[in-house]
């Protein structure tokens, strides 16, 4: 591998696959993720950190994979949608909480509040409604008016075996 | 979290698909991650766009220089409108006496707002493109700008030079005799309500990808749109490709709430810079063009006159109302969208016989006024219901009690409104009623009363309405609306392995339209869900639906032609297997897959037998005229009409101005309910986004028509936090005029929500003698109205 000098070396783990890759220093870790690895479940919805949509998981804590570079990811393991259910196909306990709870319209915040509700539920069990509502105000959804998602990480609580 | 109970009015239908609790369809590829929206289009030689978009509101374009961004490496073109044909986008509304504006696809002569589009650089990469797109030198001449519909600054230069005075609309109507009613009313009361700008802000910003082949002269589309065979006329008017020749290509779409009814131009700009390179071009928005530049929406003043006499009884209304519309009256459905729609529902619920209106719409150095989710109903019902508030305080009438007087009742069905609208059926008394159980207001009053001795301020407001869903012929009509023709069909087709495909041009931008159809579909023709898909829209080979997913209409006017065309298909099926079984068809039963013939000790067939038997054998298929298992047919509803009541409880802290939604709780009836799950979710999500009008989302301009709103930072959406848990009921009012009673409730919840939260504010600080006058209430307006009573002593 040739490295220009415009180029940096990543190298990452993804989705439990390690990689190495050549990019442009100013490509951001959700267009390297998006474009670069063609993991297309990382969306985004504003570019500056707001809208929680592009999050993924950099060494299991919540990220905006918007506003870091991909040269940050480096020597990192990086979870993204794609990564949550260890076999393909099927549905991890959250998503599949989503679906049961009506936790998604258009699906395009989706990919973004299962990362963070993984984070969340990572590490806290039986969460009141409150705290529940307050783990997930850092992600933005236009359709639901977030009663299915809420709904959503109470059921996944309950049903997510950890 | 309580429970979601449900009511009827009318008997349900006996059980079967439609009616049921179903998940959704769509999910299980949306929570992998593998949704596919127009950013994750990509194609061979594919490069990427960027716009250049306009710094000054107000001004001409003295000269346009590309030198240095065409000689950056990686760009391949910086194009002007100047290097492309001209287009233009006009709206399509044919009300007598609203004025034209085209728009150019790219802006020629002058800016005229913010953000406006000027050039596009295509380059390898969206990051090139941007860099290249900042090297672009426009030489601009301030003009000044138009803030304000109506206001002339001094120095004031026409926005277009065909309009000298911005306006673009300027027309009344009168029914019954409101002047002679207004001068012999005991009591006149008087409000006047000032609607922000605020918008869609879909989660997924616009997007297009586009494809010309020059070898073929085909130009291939995919876009977030909600409007695929619209923006495939507007794509062939623009490009010269010829319409079979031009195909709107859509996947999942992550959101639209009207912003995505129209052709953009920037949809067109890509296109027509497709056709001029002979590449593949992208174009992702992001969410500071979308805020700046993407059309915004409501923009309303409001100024409203009720007559009653001294038991409350409402003997007439009057309004006055004022649209801004932007730079252009847009291509989506006019300026008019708002203020006139608000001028023809105003009456509401209510028995009003005698109503003026007066609508005026003018030009500002603004984006452009589109459609969204409750447009102009919301403007009506917020100012109408803040009217009947302040009425009942000052008649000394309870509030529940002075809307019973004045509602239409059960019996009063069909309805036609002094505006001319025909309420098909509805459930406005008990829906209320409903609300005023669930708030449990006879409490409230009480809690109320200990709150405040106690320095706390809470309040309730009240939201019932009427809303028209469906939008079909009769209702435009009745409207008095022409910017859509209603002509849409559906094609159910059965393949050799008994399966179906259906095929929409109303596509879904999260409203779960995969599910509900194939709901419809599955149950006419008795076979599994499972076995029921629905095609992603491609303009090449769905029916024709000219409107697009827009207006409460998808559930009322698709689902009618699914419904129709499974009909249609269940017949030929059944005829077959009658053949085959060799017993009347008309006796035959199907259900979960399978023909059984009562007659014959239960003799039974599957579906899939029937259809390969059919497709095989000759004898079979030469007995029939037209030997496929394919039905497409048309639908164009009767006018039908859901509604709602919605009960909001907010605290006012009044040192601070804050407001926080305690609990929001409505009772909404859309006809026959096909999915549960889907109605919630409509009804929920849009009384979410209504809290947002209500306090939150403004999009501020300056006096230079700079807009300063263009982050998440600056214009906010409601969160987790600011949302409290909705509690809702359901009536279901089946209408007469539409199949299988079905009404639409996309955009209901959204109506509601803004006046019942604004209501309840001002119960709660009315003891300040203070009212309402604006949506959003942002702290420092409630603040002033704390201010404004402490002045009054």
């Amino acid at each position: 591998m040739t490295v220009q000098p415009d180029e940096v070396v990543v190298t990452v783990t993804v989705n439990g696959e390690t990689v190495r890759h050549l990019v442009d220093p100013r490509t951001t870790a959700a267009d390297f993720l998006r474009d670069g690895l063609e993991l297309t479940g990382t969306h985004l919805g504003c570019e500056h950190g707001v809208c929680g949509a592009c999050t993924v998981l950099l060494d299991g804590r919540s990220v905006r994979s918007c506003i870091l570079y991909a040269p940050q990811l480096d020597g990192c393991e990086v979870t993204t949608v794609e990564g949550l259910s260890p076999v393909p196909g099927e549905l991890h306990p959250i998503q599949e909480a989503f679906r049961e709870c009506h936790g998604l319209q258009c699906g395009f915040c989706t990919p973004g509040f299962l990362l963070t509700v993984h984070e969340f539920l990572s590490e806290t069990k039986g969460a009141d409604e409150d705290e529940i509502r307050e783990a997930i105000s850092g992600n933005l959804c236009r359709c639901t008016g977030y009663q299915g998602i809420v709904a959503a990480v109470q059921r996944a609580d309950e049903t997510w075996q950890r | 979290m309580a429970a979601v109970t449900g009511t009827s009015v009318r008997p349900t239908a006996p059980p079967g698909l439609i009616g049921t609790r179903v998940n959704r369809v769509e999910d299980a590829r949306l929570l992998a991650g593998r949704g596919r929206y127009v950013a994750d289009v990509t194609l061979p030689r594919i490069k990427h766009a960027a716009f250049v978009r306009a710094w000054p509101s107000h001004a001409r374009i003295l000269s346009i220089d590309t030198t240095r961004a065409r000689t950056l490496p990686g760009v391949v073109a910086a194009l002007t409108a100047a290097d492309l044909p001209p287009a233009t986008l006009v709206d399509g509304n044919w009300i007598p006496g609203l004025a034209k504006t085209p728009q150019p696809v790219l802006a020629r002569d002058k800016v005229r707002f913010v953000g406006e589009a000027v050039a596009i650089v295509v380059a390898t990469s969206r990051y090139v493109a941007e860099d290249a797109a900042e090297l672009v030198e426009v030489d601009y001449e301030q003009l000044p700008a138009v803030d304000h519909a109506g206001r002339r600054p001094s120095g004031h230069v026409p926005i277009l030079d065909e309009l000298p005075d911005d306006l673009i609309y300027d027309r009344g109507e009168s029914f019954g005799n409101p002047d002679l009613m207004f001068r012999d009313a005991p009591h006149v009361f008087v409000k006047d309500l000032a609607l922000a700008r605020s918008m869609a802000a879909p989660l997924e910003c616009r997007g297009t990808v586009a494809s010309y082949d020059p070898a073929a002269g085909s130009l291939d589309v995919w876009c977030s749109t909600q409007s695929p065979h619209l923006l495939r006329r507007r794509l062939s008017a623009a490009s010269g490709v010829a319409e079979h020749r031009v195909r709107v290509m859509m996947h999942d779409v992550g959101g639209g709430f009207g912003q995505k009814i129209a052709a953009h131009p920037e949809e067109l700009a890509i296109a027509l810079a497709s056709c001029a390179l002979g590449i593949p071009v992208k174009w992702i928005e992001d969410r500071r063009e979308n805020l700046m530049a993407a059309p915004h929406a409501r923009g309303q003043r409001v100024h409203l006159k009720l007559a009653t006499d001294d038991d409350g009884r409402f003997l007439a209304l009057r309004a006055r109302i004022v649209g801004d519309a932007g730079a252009y009256s847009f291509n989506a459905a006019s300026a008019l969208i708002e203020p006139y729609i608000t001028a023809r529902v105003m009456t509401g619920v209510y028995r009003i016989d005698h109503y003026g209106y007066h609508v005026a719409a003018g030009l500002t150095n603004k984006s452009p006024v589109a459609p969204y989710r409750g447009v102009g109903f919301i403007a009506a019902q917020t100012a109408r219901e803040l009217l009947i508030d302040e009425a009942a305080r000052s008649l000394g009438i309870d509030r529940f009690e002075l809307r019973r007087r004045n509602m239409i009742r059960p019996d009063d069905f069909p309805y036609r409104s002094c505006t001319g609208l025909v309420f098909d059926s509805g459930s406005y008394l008990e829906a209320l009623t409903t609300v005023e159980r669930m708030s449990a207001y006879d409490d409230f009053r009480c809690e109320q009363e200990q709150a405040r001795a106690s320095g706390r301020f809470i309040g309730l407001g009240i939201s019932p309405y009427v809303e028209p869903t469906g939008w079909g012929t009769e209702a435009m009509n009745q409207i008095g609306w022409h910017s859509f023709p209603s002509n849409d069909s559906a094609r159910v087709s059965m393949d050799i392995s008994g399966k179906v495909t259906i095929s929409i041009g109303t596509p879904s931008q999260g409203q779960g339209i995969e599910t509900t159809l194939a709901q419809i579909s599955a149950e006419v023709l008795g076979i599994p869900l499972d076995d029921v898909v629905v095609s992603f829209t491609d303009s090449s080979s769905a029916p024709t639906s000219l409107a697009g997913t827009r207006a409460s209409r998808a559930a009322v006017v698709s689902g009618g032609a699914v419904g129709l065309a499974s009909q249609d298909l269940r017949e030929r099926i059944l005829k077959v297997a009658g053949a085959l079984m060799e017993t009347d068809a008309s006796i035959l039963t199907v259900a979960d897959g399978v023909i059984t013939d009562p007659s014959e000790d239960a003799a039974s067939m599957t579906v899939a037998e029937v259809v390969q038997k059919a497709f095989q054998l000759t004898e079979i298929r030469s007995a029939e005229p037209e030997p496929n298992f394919t039905a497409t047919r048309f639908y164009d509803p009767g006018a039908t009409y859901g509604n709602a009541c919605v009960g909001a409880v907010v605290e006012v802290d009044p040192q601070t101005g804050g407001v926080r939604v305690l609990r929001i709780v409505g009772a909404e009836d859309c006809g026959t309910v096909i999915n549960q799950v889907v109605v919630e979710g409509q009804f929920i999500g849009g009384m979410a986004q209504g809290l947002g009008g209500a306090l939150l989302e403004r999009l501020a301009y300056d006096e230079n028509g700079e807009i300063l709103t263009t982050t998440f930072m600056d214009y906010l959406l409601p969160t987790s936090t600011e949302v409290p848990h909705f509690e809702v009921e359901h009536l279901e009012s089946p209408s007469p005029y539409t199949w299988r009673g079905i009404k639409g409730v996309g955009e209901s919840g959204t109506i509601g929500a803004p006046a019942a939260i604004a209501a309840a504010i001002a119960d709660a600080l009315a003891h300040t003698g203070s009212t309402v006058d604006r949506l959003p209430m942002l702290p420092e307006d409630v603040r002033a109205m704390v201010e404004q009573g402490e002045d009054r002593g």
